[in-house]
């Protein structure tokens, strides 16, 4: 959670070297901060610069950077650009295609090293089942589409990175993709009962807890769960961390996301001050390394001391063989990723896997250019 | 004794001076009606008329909050309400909760009303415990039963898991736990209206009814129910308003799950107005929403001040 006294902190050196000079820092009284800026753009009060992953809809509303260097080189700049312009920039990078997993329970399971492909990781939450475990955590709310897109988006865009645009001009389709492997795979889990049924019962905290817990074998998260896991006390066991599986065991790219980006905002009336804090929070090593330390953020060239788990991150982060989207962003419907959640969830209730690409299909046709 | 036409008619001069004098009072009588109605005209307006207003253009657009200006579609919005399959579903199960929920937080609170009608000190206590849930936010009363009920909730860590019930991860379960928790934390406010309303019944028309032997089961019927009618409309009224519009108790009891079972329209509405960034669609869905509420309302009223007239006849 990034507290106002956590961006206070971050903001206090460049206030010290420009006197004269304040920053407010303002939380979002909406949903989030996307809703709460619409509101402020209607009532004319929005703030000069946002602080907060924003969808592409938003770039027109906000300025687009120069071209420099300081630009280019903030993490994922070339795969969040619209029409060409860079309109937010990013401090680090989050890195979701992560199975954090209990070496302990691996241990009581007869596991010796942790999966790599779709086939290997099915059989290791059979086993860890029969060791007594829930073989992946998984919840309800917006948790169970995000962890399929965390496993599946690889798949989905490794060979390929404009997919969703192809998919737009229908040169392909859900039913004919990785989405369609995975859910596949997931509709098993469920039927085994590896993943238990009622899962969509248990909270995204729940879920949290209930791995630190040492009641499951496998948590599919973003690399922020270090901090989770870092500041818990007396852990009954070791958290372990490797790669999603992939369906032919090849190293997946990382599904990546910018964190803690910033844009500033066309209607602001000090859009030069603005670029300067912008630039100085990118760019100052305190002050990125600070940022990345807050979530578990990766940006190469920054380190900082961290745990082992940090460490093992980092190493997978560094050995990925590059990074993909999420299930928003250039090329992506608005609400795709709703649409995603609800639909994985659906296997739970009894849907089968073909019927639920179908739905994704269906969906994406009806809602293209929505 | 003939009394002339003439003398009974004043003056033309003196008809003239009367006539301006009724007319400038009259202007005098609008102007102060101006004047003393504007300030509520301008809040109602301000208030209420315009975001209406704002809220019907911007279901003719295809706006998402940050393009401007909006496009105008027609009638493009309306169209695809009728053929999305997650409004209709949305709106069925909004019908089943108000049906539902109307039904039982009234049974329930006149039931309750009834039983705490006495005035004694246990029976103030136990208002206070029947309406405190009203009281405090549906957030919080969603957050807590969604830890009560959970899967790792209190009551399945008492059952185990492995006996463990479904109340937020199976579809049925979970849209009959959302219409309890609803009904549970909204009905102390019909408590608290029928006890009102049980005040107004006067004791002696009761004392007649027993005099006449009415058993109680009769005295309620016959004699308490008719003359609640009143506040039963009210009552009825306020309970489908407030269970057509159910959103906050649902985002944090269910968040909508499992796979958008219990997406209530208004959080469909705020679904498309802000994660998907369809505010024209969002408006739309709200145009329709206030219709309907604004034609149960009145279809509600009028019928029952029909029989409340014909009662009293």
């Amino acid at each position: 959670m990034l507290t106002k006294a956590y961006y206070q902190g971050l903001v206090a050196p460049f206030l010290k070297s420009h006197p004269g000079v304040t920053v407010t820092i303002e939380s979002p009284s909406g949903k989030n901060v996307q809703s709460t800026l619409q509101q402020e753009l209607v009532s004319g009060s929005a703030p000069d610069i946002v602080a907060s992953t924003l969808d592409p809809v938003v770039a027109q509303q906000m300025i687009a950077f120069p071209d420099s260097s300081w630009v280019t080189s903030t993490p994922l700049s070339d795969s969040n650009k619209v029409d060409g312009k860079n309109w937010q920039v990013a401090t680090g990078q989050q890195n979701q295609s992560l199975v954090y997993y209990n070496q302990t329970a691996f241990q009581k399971a007869g596991i010796t090293t942790p999966p790599k492909s779709l086939a290997e990781f099915t059989a290791d939450l059979a086993k860890l089942k029969n060791a007594g475990y829930v073989g992946l955590q998984t919840a309800g709310e917006w948790v169970t589409g995000a962890q399929f897109s965390m496993m599946a988006n690889p798949g989905l865009l490794g060979d390929n990175l404009n997919w969703y645009a192809e998919r737009n001009k229908k040169k392909v389709t859900f039913e004919q993709s990785a989405y369609n492997t995975y859910l596949k795979a997931y509709a098993g889990w469920i039927k085994s009962g590896t993943v238990p049924k009622n899962s969509l019962g248990e909270k995204y905290q729940t879920s949290i807890d209930n791995f630190l817990a040492g009641k499951s074998g496998m948590f599919v998260m973003g690399s922020w769960l270090n901090a989770s896991v870092n500041s818990a006390k007396n852990l009954p066991f070791k958290v372990g961390v490797f790669p999603t599986p992939t369906a032919d065991g090849s190293t997946p790219k990382q599904m990546s996301g910018q964190a803690q980006p910033y844009s500033i905002l066309k209607s602001s009336k000090h859009q030069g001050l603005a670029l300067d804090l912008v630039k100085y929070l990118v760019t100052d090593k305190n002050a990125v390394t600070a940022s990345l330390k807050s979530e578990g953020n990766f940006r190469a060239g920054y380190s900082y001391p961290g745990t082992e788990l940090d460490a093992a991150v980092g190493k997978i982060v560094d050995t990925a063989p590059g990074t993909v989207n999420g299930t928003a962003g250039p090329g992506v419907n608005a609400g795709f990723g709703n649409e995603l959640n609800t639909v994985v969830q659906s296997l739970y209730t009894g849907e089968s896997a073909d019927k639920a690409v179908a739905k994704l299909d269906s969906w994406w046709n009806a809602n293209a250019g929505q | 004794m003939q009394v002339s036409k003439e003398s009974t008619r004043r003056p033309a001069a003196s008809k003239a001076a009367g006539r301006s004098a009724r007319t400038r009072a009259r202007r005098r009588a609008t102007t102060a009606d101006i004047a003393m109605m504007a300030p509520p005209l301008v809040l109602v307006a301000g208030l209420i008329i315009v975001p209406i207003a704002i809220a019907v253009y911007l279901s003719f657009t295809d706006w998402n909050g940050f393009t401007s200006p909006p496009h105008l579609i027609g009638f493009r919005n309306y169209v695809r309400l009728t053929e999305d399959s997650a409004v209709r579903h949305a709106a069925f199960l909004t019908l089943l909760i108000t049906v539902i929920g109307t039904v039982a937080c009234n049974v329930l609170g006149l039931g309750v009303a009834l039983l705490l009608n006495r005035n004694n000190r246990i029976n103030a206590f136990l208002r206070v415990l029947v309406f405190y849930p009203y009281v405090v936010g549906a957030v919080i009363l969603g957050f807590l039963w969604s830890s009560i009920l959970g899967t790792s909730g209190a009551v399945n860590s008492v059952v185990g898991a492995k006996h463990a019930l479904p109340f937020l991860s199976d579809p049925t379960w979970a849209v009959v736990t959302v219409i309890c928790v609803i009904v549970w934390s909204s009905f102390g406010v019909n408590v608290v209206l029928y006890l009102a309303g049980l005040q107004t019944v006067p004791d002696s028309v009761i004392e007649a009814a027993k005099i006449d032997g009415a058993t109680p089961w009769q005295t309620f019927w016959r004699v308490k129910l008719p003359m609640l009618a009143p506040t039963v409309t009210v009552n009825v009224v306020l309970v489908v308003i407030g269970l057509l519009r159910v959103y906050e108790l649902i985002l944090a009891l269910t968040a909508g799950g499992p796979a958008g079972e219990t997406q209530s329209v208004v959080y469909n509405i705020l679904t498309s107005s802000f994660d998907n960034t369809q505010l024209g669609y969002g408006a739309a869905q709200s145009v329709v929403l206030m219709v309907v509420i604004v034609t149960v309302t009145v279809v509600i009223t009028t019928a029952r001040r029909r029989s409340e007239q014909a009662v009293a006849a």
